[in-house]
């Protein structure tokens, strides 16, 4: 099981909203963090999330049992280790 | 975690050497508009070779001040084009290195950080970039001397959650740069060691402080 943390900030939402949408994609909570969670790999649309590029490249608080093979203008796409 | 109790106010003086004193004031006093409130004239101080200097500060708010050396008759040392009054950086060093060194001045409003962004804009230090980061506006320009001053105003207030995730980091990054090669990815997956380890503490916390 892939996960990424994100915290939970205003700004940060839609993020986790958009990953959400994708049904092999858990989204919960642990403490301030969103935890996505999937088997296969996460991806995320920047332009989906409507994210500031500030904003977008500095979502990502933690990575566990993965790796970050995009995180360009386009998507984050996180792959099982 | 640290138990020291936080006894200081803020900046009193940042001081840097200018060898252009008249443009550091007409950037300083006559554009952005920060009072002149201290200077000190020091003739024969210090060893022989010492120079007489004019140490001068400008009030930048909250009575924190931005200070400057003047030496007299003493030529620039950094003359290669890159870098400022107080450093010259070579062909081989990033913009990115050489920008991370600014003093960024905190404004409470938008509607100010503009009235600053007009004030540069009508002078020979326009602003040279506007930019949105995370959750704070900044503008940029170079002062006369090449040092990057930025204005900057927030556009939330800070978390706690920003705070434990800061110090996450921090200890995550502590974590990474004790063992070799550390790079971003092994920041994050500690990162997330410690924020299971931690969410539960953290929760525990909220909620208590919910209920006082």
């Amino acid at each position: 099981m892939t996960t990424l943390y994100v915290l939970d900030v205003p700004e940060n939402t839609p993020l986790a909203k958009v990953a959400s949408e994708d049904h092999a994609v858990t989204v919960g909570k642990i403490g301030p963090y969103f935890e996505i969670s999937a088997d296969a790999a996460i991806v995320i649309d920047r332009r989906a999330t409507g994210c500031r590029h500030a904003v977008w490249y500095s979502s990502v608080a933690g990575v566990a049992d993965g790796r970050i093979t995009q995180h360009d203008k386009d998507a984050l796409r996180v792959e099982p280790a | 975690m640290t138990e020291l109790d936080h006894r200081v106010r803020g900046v009193d003086h940042a001081a840097f050497p200018t060898f252009d004193p008249a443009g550091t004031v007409r950037f300083y006093r006559d554009v952005l508009g920060f009072p002149v409130v201290h200077s000190i004239c020091a003739a024969g101080w210090g060893p022989e070779d010492h120079p007489d200097f004019i140490h001068f500060f400008f009030d930048i708010g909250n009575d924190d001040r931005i200070a400057f050396f003047y030496y007299f008759g003493i030529e620039p040392f950094n003359q290669s084009g890159r870098g400022d009054s107080y450093a010259a950086f070579g062909p081989d060093v990033p913009e990115y290195f050489i920008r991370s060194r600014h003093l960024a001045i905190h404004v409470d409003s938008q509607e100010d950080l503009l009235e600053y962004r007009r004030r540069l804009d009508n002078s020979q230090w326009p602003v040279e970039m506007q930019i949105q980061h995370e959750t704070i506006e900044s503008i940029y320009t170079h002062d006369p001397n090449g040092y990057m001053v930025e204005l900057t105003r927030a556009m939330r207030p800070v978390t706690p959650q920003e705070d434990l995730d800061a110090n996450l980091t921090i200890d995550a990054l502590l974590d990474v740069v004790d063992a070799p090669e550390p790079t971003f990815a092994k920041l994050l997956a500690r990162k997330a060691e410690l924020i299971v380890a931690r969410a539960a503490q953290w929760e525990a916390a909220q909620a208590q402080e919910s209920n006082a």
